[in-house]
């Protein structure tokens, strides 16, 4: 089974991910699956009438609030970094945890780099499949690079001002 | 000034040492250049032509002797012992070494400066009115709001991936001293009708390709609201604004696209969803932050009989009074500003004995402040009247009291092909050749206000665009060759400037500008400046004297 | 005529290409006559990773009997910034570096020769 790093109780572990994605053209396999969004509005309700765990896989310019109903049945949003250039994804993250109260797996996909990991669970991605071959060890030590924040996101930590205030 | 706590020492620790660890890797090769360049980017670290370029970031352009003495070492220890102010108000030390890199910034990290955030597609360098503090036409202090921006950019998590660089600066002033609408967000302070303060909120401005001034979207933003209300809008630009194609990726193209009116509908709609409490900075915070700003000033006679004593006798002193030396809120005090455009020398250099010279001023004669312009040049900005006759001899004996502010050999130069991998053509050698032939203090003052502003590229770093005469380096089949524009301005009046005509090669420029000067002066009404003269008659008389014996 | 310039990692040096060495100063640039034993050794130089960054192609000129770099853009990277002569490469001096200042015809200023991908 492939691994991904996940977070569990403010630590990153290496898991095994009990998911499929498939693509678009790929025939259906036995089990929990991820999909395209198109796939999902096709498949979605007969794949999870079938009992099966369902997660969405969206690329950077398809808007989170087009799940914004499906979300108490999704299991995984996996969002998709085409390049870790690309920062749309950090605000998708922040929208379904932040607005949406989204407690399912958030996953960081595609060019996904440990250099990003700080910003990333800031956001409220709690998994992660790296690119540059880094592991969750690698991960845990550049999420707690920073002592300090300075904003309030969506990981609950406590920003300077409000550290400042106790 | 601000001064770190204990967080902010251990935030700038902490990302120094990623720093550290990152260069590390890359010199042992575990990284490759694609991966590193954005990482060293984020920490101001450009390869240029000829070695690394750190640019050093001066937060709303306030430095005190410490900072200051701090960048003259380090400038003489690990560069040729000079740095070059920019138009954004940073520090660019041009001839740096990757593996000084890291040592440089725990040395900046000790006097409370960073390199964070002068590169990069994220929130850069917030800047703000250099007289903020000082100056009595502002409505607070700027740089109250200011702090609280650099503190809330700072690795933002959402926001450290934008399409492209972000850019915001603050004035609570009228006279517009920032250039609030050539950037991403410029914030003007307002008096509301109950007496609140906010701010009128201006997005979109920016240079370089395609340039436009800013657009209001706001008329009047309570200033509680100002980090919920600017989270906001980068969401809504972060989420939207183009990738495909990097000269269409700033915040100005979305805006322009969009319309300014539906670009503000879409960031009210995100601003009213979203729960402001838990940004917006609690009144505790922006207490503490302002505590930090309250400099006390003595109760001193608002006449000096030293300073007239002084002037009387000193043709040269008086002149500096005229164009150097600029009224200062506190009865007895003013502003006075240090030259770094000596005609010959390259605009908004400095060397390390230069920087000694005023970092010593500051703390004898200005309260251990100072400030940087986007002029590229220094601000005293609490001086004494009693003490400006010392200022200015000291001043005067570093090379640094040229009395030429906002006149013509006062120029906005970028680095250029001298030292930009980016550039198209020399910016500095033609400032140097313009300044040296308006050398003569007399002339320039009869001259009187005329800004000149180059650029080696299209991305405006030298603010061409709102330059009352822009130059513009392009590349022609290898040459270097300078379109001029007129009639831009990059302050209240803001407007961008006005093509002239062809191009001109390098050695046309100068006399192309005493042609023009030439023009002015014959044109010129009851006390206009260039810039009020070419607005009345247009571009036509100018055209004329400088295409006239073009062959 | 074309010689290999890039810019070495650790300190940011413009730096030419000789015999497998990288050298500091244009004079010593190994100059290519064969396009193609220049793009090959531009990829053997693109492999060196952790020695420089991002190697080029410039193209060459003669000026005054010796060789100089055809665009302007490098000819400053070969010789350092204009309006300090005593920084840079050309503080130097020598015949090869005024052959440098004076050299004309310029022929494009992003000096690179590469810029358009050929398949």
């Amino acid at each position: 089974m492939p691994m991904r790093i996940k977070l569990r109780d403010g630590n990153l572990y290496p898991a095994e991910d009990p998911f499929t994605t498939l693509a678009d053209d790929q025939d259906l396999v036995p089990g929990d699956v991820i999909l395209s969004l198109s796939r999902f509005q096709a498949e979605g309700d007969r794949l999870l009438s079938e009992g099966r765990a369902v997660g969405v896989r969206l690329k950077s310019d398809e808007e989170v609030e087009a799940l914004a109903y499906d979300l108490p049945r999704i299991a995984v949003v996996a969002l998709e970094f085409p390049k870790f250039r690309d920062g749309r994804p950090y605000s998708s993250a922040r929208i379904l945890r932040e607005r949406f109260g989204y407690a399912g797996e958030v996953r960081a996909v595609g060019d996904v780099l440990r250099e990003q990991a700080h910003f990333m669970l800031r956001c409220g991605f709690d998994a992660f499949e790296p690119a540059d071959g880094t592991g969750a060890q690698q991960w845990e030590a550049a999420t707690r690079r920073f002592r300090h924040v300075y904003q309030r996101a969506a990981d609950g930590r406590t920003p300077a001002f409000a550290e400042r205030e106790a | 000034m601000y001064r770190y706590d204990n967080i902010d020492k251990a935030f700038v620790a902490d990302r120094t040492a990623e720093f550290r660890e990152q260069v590390e890797r890359r010199l042992a090769g575990e990284i490759t250049e694609d991966q590193f360049k954005p990482i060293r980017l984020l920490n101001g670290l450009y390869l240029q032509l000829h070695a690394y370029m750190l640019r050093i970031a001066i937060p709303y352009g306030t430095l005190n002797a410490a900072k200051l003495r701090k960048l003259a070492w380090i400038a003489k220890t690990y560069d040729q012992g000079y740095g070059h102010f920019t138009t954004r108000t940073n520090l660019q030390l041009h001839w740096i070494k990757l593996r000084d890199a890291p040592q440089i910034l725990e040395h900046l990290a000790e006097v409370e400066m960073h390199s964070m955030q002068t590169s990069g597609n994220t929130i850069r360098n917030v800047t703000a009115d250099p007289y903020a503090g000082a100056t009595a036409d502002e409505l607070d202090d700027p740089r109250v709001w200011a702090e609280a921006i650099r503190q809330w950019s700072t690795l933002h998590p959402e926001f450290s991936f934008l399409p492209r660089k972000f850019k915001i600066a603050v004035t609570a002033a009228a006279k517009d001293r920032a250039a609030t609408k050539i950037y991403d967000i410029g914030l003007a302070m307002r008096r509301g009708r109950n007496g609140e303060l906010g701010f009128e909120v201006m997005v979109g401005g920016g240079l370089g390709r395609t340039p436009y001034l800013g657009s209001t979207i706001r008329e009047f933003l309570p200033t509680r609201h100002l980090l919920s209300y600017l989270e906001a809008i980068l969401r809504v630009y972060n989420r939207y604004g183009r990738r495909d194609n990097i000269w269409k990726a700033r915040i100005k193209v979305l805006v322009a696209s969009l319309g300014a009116e539906e670009f503000g509908r879409q960031v009210e709609a995100e601003w009213a969803k979203a729960d402001h409490e838990r940004t917006d900075l609690p009144d505790t915070e922006l207490a503490r932050i302002r505590a930090e700003f309250t400099p006390q000033f003595e109760t001193l006679s608002p006449r000096s009989e030293a300073l007239e004593r002084a002037k009387a006798g000193d043709a040269a002193f008086a002149r500096f009074l005229r164009h150097n030396v600029h009224p200062h809120k506190a009865p007895g005090y003013a502003l006075v500003d240090v030259s770094l455009k000596t005609p010959g020398l390259t605009p908004g250099d400095i060397t390390s004995e230069q920087m000694n010279v005023v970092a010593d001023l500051a703390e004898r004669f200005s309260l251990d402040e100072l400030r940087v312009n986007y002029n590229q040049n220094l601000i005293l900005p609490h001086v004494k009247l009693d003490d400006v006759p010392a200022v200015h001899a000291a001043l005067a004996a570093a090379g640094l009291a040229t009395p030429n502010m906002d006149l013509i050999s006062d120029i906005i130069a970028c680095p250029g092909l001298d030292y930009c991998a980016l550039a198209n053509a020399r910016a500095i050698p033609i400032a140097q050749h313009i300044a040296e032939r308006f050398a003569d203090p007399v002339r320039a003052e009869q001259v009187g206000e005329l800004k000149i502003k180059i650029s080696g590229c299209i991305n405006a770093c030298g603010h061409h665009h709102v330059g009352h005469i822009g130059i513009l380096g392009v590349d022609k089949k290898g040459e270097e060759f300078y379109q001029l524009t007129l009639g831009g301005s990059g302050e209240e009046d803001a407007s961008l400037g006005q093509m002239l005509g062809p191009a001109l090669p390098a050695d046309k420029v100068t006399d192309a500008i005493e042609q023009m000067v030439e023009v002015y002066l014959r044109e010129r009404k009851d006390g206009e400046r260039f810039l009020d003269t070419f607005r009345r008659t247009g571009v036509t008389p100018f055209k004329e004297a400088v295409y006239a014996d073009a062959h | 005529m074309k010689a290999l310039t890039a810019n070495r990692l650790a300190d940011g040096e413009a730096v030419f290409w000789n015999q497998g060495q990288w050298v500091p100063r244009f004079k010593d640039a190994q100059l290519f006559e064969d396009a193609a034993v220049a793009e090959t050794t531009e990829g053997e130089a693109k492999s060196q990773q952790t020695v420089v960054v991002d190697p080029y192609l410039i193209d060459v000129i003669q000026s005054e009997g010796l060789w100089a770099p055809l665009s302007f853009r490098e000819r400053i990277r070969a010789l350092g910034p204009s309006n300090h002569p005593q920084h840079g490469k050309q503080a130097l001096g020598g015949d090869d570096i005024a052959a440098l200042q004076h050299a004309h015809g310029a022929a494009r200023s992003t000096g690179r020769v590469n810029l358009i991908k050929r398949k």
